[in-house]
């Protein structure tokens, strides 16, 4: 009797330790799926070949899936799973954390400066370069390259700076508004004045971190020189203690003109509020006539209902001499690449990904997918598909006429300067710091990366 | 056989305590002791490297002034949530076990907040906060509430407890409830006929006899705000200006947005070490104050 409960005992157990180990077998499950593909790579017979794509522009997962849909359909051996991440959240912890258990993404789109830090994990294209330069407009690729190496592949391009809602302008100037009369800060204040007289609200600017440590401030670094080298020149600088900010006739170009911005800001009374669907709202249905922003934001804009027909982009006066760098210029970046892993990918996956990767920006339905749907600008030449996106279309006028500011330093910087010192700059929108408080923050910050 | 009794009892252990024992030691006491590992070496997941470092990391957590600003920040907030949460649950639990009517739908009411995850509360908190209560401050000229709670860092300090406590309150008082069920009916009603007052009943019965549901809810509470993450992010994402970072947050963002995964990690030490000394000696002194009925 004893013996019998003994022996049910065991078997339970046993039982338990099968289940026990079925769920630890769950959970290495991808790296079973690897090696049955190492297997297939040997027996040609099946290559069936399953890629993950790591997604850091989550607003358009959906759009990256029917991608991936259709090009199963076109190549039925080819299996491409999504790996989403939430919009403006805990993405590169993401990341990392799947780096870190040995189960990266074969294919990443991430910002460029992500790509440059974990370099060695990634896939050099340098055999690839030449094609790519062919395919694209002239400059793009030298953009995308990180200390000299091609990897990753450059698939969409942003512009920023001023955006403008014409009809609320000429409202409040009363009149047709040419934005080349705007070439100075003198200029836009005059704009700004009339557009208040009239009783409008002459400028949008959005108080998150991003908007003001990144783009704003972050201009600071980029206007230095047209040449990224420089710019990452003086961010050495800066951390070696021996700028001054305060002397700096870019930093203080931009204070002042962001004390112009913040005089005649829509949200002056709560400029911390950032709620970015309801400023990019109220701008295109022309509550205010002017946006800090970029022509990202038509994903917002776009479908809007109710809003306004006709914007346009202005760059942002940061004097008021209009020969200075900077003056005629908008901020343009190739923000986010495709690269392709090489730490746990075996070669099949590799090409599996070079073929997609190729197919998604050349192809009709890739291109279609990524400026018609997404709505983005591409830097290919040859699109088979028109943008509907005005913004981005009046940034490319600039891009033709090599009236950018490559801000391509942002890509060396480390990844906490947004947050860091976007915080200072929220501190001064606010009033709770001066122009010195403000520059000595931003100083301690880069020190604080002294030899890093 | 007392040989053959033992080995039926670890047998019986086994099959039942023995999944439990595996998943806790997977997945709290392994990655514990690797997190421990981590502080002291230099680890960076970039390249993978790492050498040991010794007590580097946390020189470093005692240099990091913001970290030290931002856990006195949180002592406060946590003070103030456990206290409002508490009390609150208190008496709501004492209000909803007179036996009145719709009582059930009202307890339901009062535990749902529980059930809605933190980010999404967070998110709720802050339409409500800086869409919501602006428009209604402006329409109706309340001065409280003409701007944002969320961009102003006294304010927002509030609106984070306030929202925390909002979703502690239920959870507490379902614990309240069931240890004021435990008072014995012959004692209040003993109290009832020697003519004591509401508040005495409260002060000199209630009270003592549910010592061990305020340990608990004590306990839980402190924990919990000690903890929070998700709405910190989804409410305030630690601003206006850093200046509601909870060390949670900071935390992480030391870890994953700096790079600084031995610093961070030595800070969640640091942070484990706070907060286990204090529950437990807010057990360990609420305990000694236990009365039989």
């Amino acid at each position: 009797m004893k013996l019998r409960k003994l022996a049910s005992c065991v078997m339970g157990l046993t039982v338990a330790m099968g289940l026990l180990a079925g769920c630890s077998k769950g959970n290495s499950g991808t790296s079973a799926v690897k090696g049955e593909e190492g297997a297939a790579q040997t027996q040609p017979a099946a290559k069936d070949v399953k890629l993950t794509f790591f997604n850091t522009s989550a607003e358009v997962n959906t759009v990256f899936e029917e991608m991936f849909k259709k090009y199963h359909e076109l190549n039925p051996k080819v299996t491409i799973e999504l790996i989403p991440t939430p919009i403006g959240g805990a993405q590169l912890e993401k990341f990392q954390s799947l780096l870190a258990s040995g189960n990266p993404a074969t294919i990443v789109n991430l910002d460029a400066g992500t790509i440059l830090q974990y370099k060695d994990d990634f896939l050099n294209l340098e055999p690839d370069k030449a094609k790519y330069e062919a395919l694209t407009n002239p400059g793009a690729i030298d953009g995308a390259l990180l200390d000299g190496q091609f990897l990753g592949i450059p698939w969409t391009a942003q512009g920023y700076g001023l955006l403008y809602n014409k009809r609320a302008v000429e409202e409040g100037i009363g009149g047709t508004f040419d934005p080349a009369s705007v070439k100075t800060r003198d200029d836009l204040e005059a704009v700004f004045k009339k557009i208040e007289a009239a009783g409008k609200a002459p400028v949008m600017v959005h108080g998150a971190d991003w908007s003001l440590g990144a783009h704003y401030l972050g201009l600071t670094y980029s206007l230095q020189s047209q040449k990224v080298e420089d710019n990452r020149k003086f961010v050495e600088e800066l951390k070696n203690g021996q700028v001054n900010l305060t002397e700096n006739p870019q930093f203080t170009g931009l204070m002042d003109t962001f004390d112009l911005l913040k005089t005649y800001n829509a949200r002056k009374s709560d400029p911390l509020v950032s709620d970015y669907n309801r400023d990019s709202a109220d701008f295109a249905k022309g509550d205010a006539a002017f946006y800090f922003m970029g022509d990202w934001s038509w994903a917002v804009i776009g479908p809007l209902e109710g809003r306004d027909e006709e914007f346009g982009i202005l760059p942002l006066p940061i004097s008021n001499n209009p020969e200075d760098f900077g003056n005629a210029q908008v901020a343009y970046s190739e923000p986010k690449l495709f690269a392709i892993d090489d730490s746990k990918s075996t070669p099949e996956q590799q090409e599996a990904a070079k073929a997609f990767i190729e197919w998604m920006v050349t192809s009709e339905d890739g291109q279609k997918a990524i400026i018609t749907d997404m709505g983005l600008s591409m830097p290919y030449k040859d699109l088979k598909a028109q943008s509907t996106n005005i913004m981005s279309n009046a940034v490319s006028k600039y891009v033709e006429q090599g009236n950018i500011i490559n801000i391509g330093v942002i890509n060396y910087l480390p990844q906490d300067y947004w947050a860091k010192t976007g915080a200072a700059m929220q501190k001064y929108l606010v009033g709770n710091t001066d122009r010195q408080g403000l520059a000595q923050e931003v100083q301690d910050y880069w020190k604080s990366y002294a030899g890093k | 056989m007392n040989k053959k009794l033992s080995l039926k009892n670890t047998g019986t252990f086994l099959v039942f305590g023995g999944p439990s024992i595996f998943a806790f030691t997977a997945v709290v006491i392994i990655p514990f002791i690797v997190g421990l590992y981590l502080t002291f070496t230099n680890w960076d997941v970039r390249t993978g490297d790492s050498s040991l470092i010794g007590f580097g990391n946390y020189l470093e957590v005692f240099r990091d002034k913001v970290f030290l600003s931002q856990l006195w920040f949180t002592l406060k907030y946590v003070f103030f949530t456990v206290v409002i949460a508490n009390v609150f649950a208190f008496f709501i639990a004492l209000a909803l076990t007179r036996g009145g009517k719709g009582e059930q739908w009202l307890r339901t009411g009062f535990f749902t907040p529980n059930l809605v995850g933190g980010i999404v509360l967070g998110y709720l908190w802050q339409t409500l906060f800086s869409q919501v209560l602006p428009y209604l401050g402006n329409k109706y000229g309340w001065d409280l509430f003409q701007t944002s709670w969320l961009t102003d860092t006294g304010t927002a300090f509030w609106a984070l407890i306030i929202a925390t406590a909002w979703q502690l309150v239920g959870y507490l008082m379902i614990i309240y409830i069931a240890g004021f069920t435990g008072v014995p009916g012959d004692v209040l009603e003993a109290a009832s006929i020697d003519g004591a007052g509401r508040y005495a009943v409260i002060r000199r019965i209630i009270l003592p006899l549910t010592v061990p549901a305020i340990v608990i809810c004590i306990f839980i509470s402190l924990s919990r705000s000690f903890l929070t993450y998700d709405i910190n992010l989804a409410l305030t994402k630690g601003g206006p200006f850093n200046s509601t970072e909870l060390a949670t947050y900071h935390i992480v963002q030391k870890a994953f947005l700096s790079n600084q995964y031995g610093v961070g990690q030595a800070e969640a030490v640091v942070l484990f070490a706070v907060v286990a000394i204090i529950a437990l000696t807010q057990s360990y002194l609420l305990k000694k104050l236990e009365v039989e009925s």
